[in-house]
């Protein structure tokens, strides 16, 4: 295993170089309350407070905590980056074991990595990324038009669409029966499309 | 069948005029008038093609404008209550048309009324409506975040045209999720029962 690449890559960030040397002489309470932090952190969540808190009242210096918190962000962020299929526990906690960090830390690390908050961590990972809205709400509405100006009995139905995208835009606009087919039928296009893709072996392929 | 049209002073004077012209000159008059007739806000002739008309139908300008305007009408009226050819017939002879005239008007609406009813169904009020609809698929493969995925995600652009700005298109782009896009198209397959039950 010694000559193949590791999750951090070819060259361990220098953050995550810095961090391993300060955990030698860390306490333990006080390095899963960091943890904890920087976890949060990843998820999203405001951790300003929590970090000030620590700060003041722990023996660390304001340097060696900054040190720490960037090397366990870049951990946690390099580690999360691939799926459990393809990144396994051992080869993780074996990767941290060349960094010369203590078998306690490693399992804390693992724990989160790859206990159950996982799920959470991906689907937070994943709002995070750049992308196109998406649909958040999809109201519809069939009218039949009765009579018009220029048709004592018209009877033609049409839709109205309302769509609330991701971004907080609202879209209002009329389809007509033809064109709601048009729209009906491409996405059962696309839907047969991703239906034949994920069947075909690429999505197989375990890397 | 009610009169679609009433036999008023101006429709007198109109009809006059109109059994006076030629009928094939008034045959093809009727067939652009019918044509253009869905189309909002837009004359049947232009300025100039007026002019030519006055001289090719020897018709003072006003009264090259009110056979323009009575036989719009009367098409107008035909569409409206949808009329059938012989009702239609009927109407004309009510209002003193000649018969080579209301022969003209049958035949133009023969070969072209039901059409325009059509097209004029089709013309939904609406600020702003659907016009073009175009689809992207992708295999994301990897975000900064995330590495080796293999996500299908698809990508809906849908044109929206505002009514009076008909050369400014909005396009709306929306991305799903395989899941995200079956249940949007359970949602369609609820408006296509909808449609359904209305035949």
């Amino acid at each position: 295993m010694a000559d193949s690449v590791g999750f951090l890559g070819g060259r361990i960030p220098t953050e995550v170089e810095i961090m391993s040397k300060h955990l030698k002489d860390l306490d333990k309470e006080l390095f899963r309350k960091i943890l904890k932090v920087v976890v949060n952190a990843i998820e999203g969540k405001d951790c300003g407070g929590a970090m000030a808190d620590i700060a003041q009242n722990s023996p660390l210096s304001e340097e060696m905590l900054s040190h720490i918190v960037s090397g366990m962000y870049e951990l946690l962020k390099e580690a999360l980056r691939l799926p459990t299929s393809s990144l396994k526990q051992e080869v993780f906690k074996e990767d941290l074991r060349g960094l010369r960090i203590s078998e306690e830390f490693i399992a804390d690390f693992a724990s989160v990595v790859f206990g159950n908050r996982r799920s959470t961590l991906d689907n937070v990972v994943k709002q995070q990324g750049p992308r196109i809205p998406s649909l958040e709400e999809f109201r519809w509405r069939v009218d039949v038009a009765i009579s018009t100006s220029s048709l004592a009995r018209a009877l033609q139905p049409s839709i109205l669409m309302q769509l609330k995208l991701s971004d907080g835009n609202v879209h209002r606009f009329e389809v007509p029966v033809s064109k709601f087919q048009e729209i009906r039928y491409n996405v059962a296009l696309i839907l047969k499309e991703m239906n034949d893709l994920e069947k075909r072996s690429i999505l197989k392929i375990q890397d | 069948m009610a009169s679609i049209v009433k036999d008023t002073q101006s429709i007198r004077e109109a009809v006059t005029y109109i059994n006076a012209v030629d009928s094939s000159k008034f045959s093809r008059l009727l067939s652009r008038i019918l044509q253009k007739l869905h189309l909002k806000g837009e004359r049947s002739f232009s300025e100039d093609e007026e002019q030519k008309l006055q001289t090719a139908l020897a018709l003072e300008k006003q009264a090259l404008h009110l056979v323009l305007e009575t036989t719009s009408f009367l098409l107008e009226q035909a569409v409206y209550h949808n009329v059938k050819l012989p009702s239609l017939k009927q109407q004309l002879e009510n209002i003193h048309v000649s018969p080579d005239k209301a022969e003209a008007f049958c035949q133009a609406w023969a070969s072209a009324g039901p059409d325009m009813v059509e097209k004029i169904r089709q013309r939904i009020f609406a600020p702003k409506k659907l016009e073009h609809i175009g689809w992207q698929f992708n295999l994301q493969m990897a975000r900064s975040s995330q590495a080796k995925l293999k996500a299908p995600h698809a990508v809906l652009d849908l044109g929206v045209q505002d009514e009076d700005k008909l050369e400014c298109q909005q396009n709306i782009f929306v991305e799903f999720s395989h899941q995200e896009l079956l249940e949007f198209y359970n949602k369609l397959e609820m408006i296509q029962a909808q449609l359904d039950s209305l035949t």
